[in-house]
């Protein structure tokens, strides 16, 4: 990745406009992908070789990386045919590093992040549930009364 | 390439995995709405057309909610990959009401990525099977590091060819 890793708060804000911009369009994807940050902590590789399981147990607790990017979108010719009425989109990516001791409060954002951004999924149908319930209550009120 | 089919087992086979191999092993969420093809509205509408037929009296079903053909598909999946063994972990879903306890459990899954022991107090609210309660107990003796290794050997049966 050729840009510099986002502080969290900033990489929050993208994270939003990332959820944004799919929302206004209507469709497309949001990726987000978390793995940990081995890149210049990586033991020699004798280590590796005498120790097979060295990544298995690190002196001390890693940083993870988390990377969000939307999908390119381009626009394809001709009227009628599917992709043509949207815009044409350029992929964006951006990634942040979440130090161990703050993994606790990112994730508690990023839920809050996510479960914002996720508009389009399906809403817990509640109308049924509630029908259900006071028939089951009113059932239950007959047979103690 | 497995679609797993509670976010338990989802959970619980991507933490062993996360324990083999935790610093190859990568967990991506992809967020997608997409519009409905062609093909998939006109289904839509004839299944409208056939629930309006039989007008859902026979079953005495509650009536059935109103679709639109054209509305967008979203869906929420969940994909851990291992490049080096090839291992790929899949659980899908369309629910918003899993999204919050989805998060959470990527925030555990991140507490192995970082080598940190697990939380004891992740046992009440996940409704995750046994077998992840045993390495819970065992990282509170300190025997962290330890204790994931065994486990990592002798837990995954698919991971043999290590050492």
């Amino acid at each position: 990745m050729a840009d510099a890793h986002l502080t969290n708060d900033e990489f929050f804000a993208q994270l939003a406009s990332l959820f944004e911009h799919n929302r206004k369009t209507g469709h497309g994807t949001v990726y987000l992908t978390q793995k940990r940050l081995a890149y210049g902590t990586d033991a020699s590789a004798e280590a590796k070789a005498e120790d097979p399981l060295w990544d298995a147990h690190p002196e001390q607790p890693l940083p993870i990386l988390i990377r969000a990017s939307n999908n390119k979108s381009s626009k394809r010719k001709g009227a009628g045919r599917p992709g043509s009425e949207r815009d044409n989109a350029t992929k964006t990516k951006t990634s942040t590093v979440v130090q161990p001791d703050q993994l606790e409060a990112f994730y508690v954002r990023y839920a809050e992040a996510c479960r914002a951004g996720m508009s389009g999924l399906k809403k817990r149908d509640r109308t049924k549930k509630k029908k259900d319930k006071k028939k089951k209550k009113g059932a239950a009120g007959e047979v103690k009364g | 390439m497995p679609y797993l089919e509670t976010s338990a087992e989802w959970y619980e086979q991507s933490s062993l995995l996360l324990k083999a191999r935790p610093s190859t092993t990568r967990i991506t969420s992809k967020y997608t709405v997409l519009k409905p093809s062609a093909s998939k509205v006109s289904k839509r509408e004839r299944f409208a057309s056939k629930r309006s037929e039989r007008g859902g009296s026979a079953t005495g079903s509650p009536p059935p909610t109103v679709q639109n053909p054209e509305e967008p598909v979203a869906t929420f999946k969940l994909k851990t990959y291992d490049p080096v063994s090839g291992t790929c972990l899949q659980y899908e879903t369309n629910k918003a009401a899993e999204v919050g306890r989805l998060i959470g459990t990527l925030s555990r899954l991140g507490r192995h990525q970082a080598a940190l022991p697990e939380l004891p107090e992740d046992l009440t609210q996940a409704a995750s099977a046994e077998g992840i309660s045993t390495p819970v107990v065992e990282s509170d003796q300190k025997l962290g590091a330890p204790a994931a290794e065994q486990k990592a050997a002798g837990g995954k049966k698919k991971k043999k060819g290590k050492k």
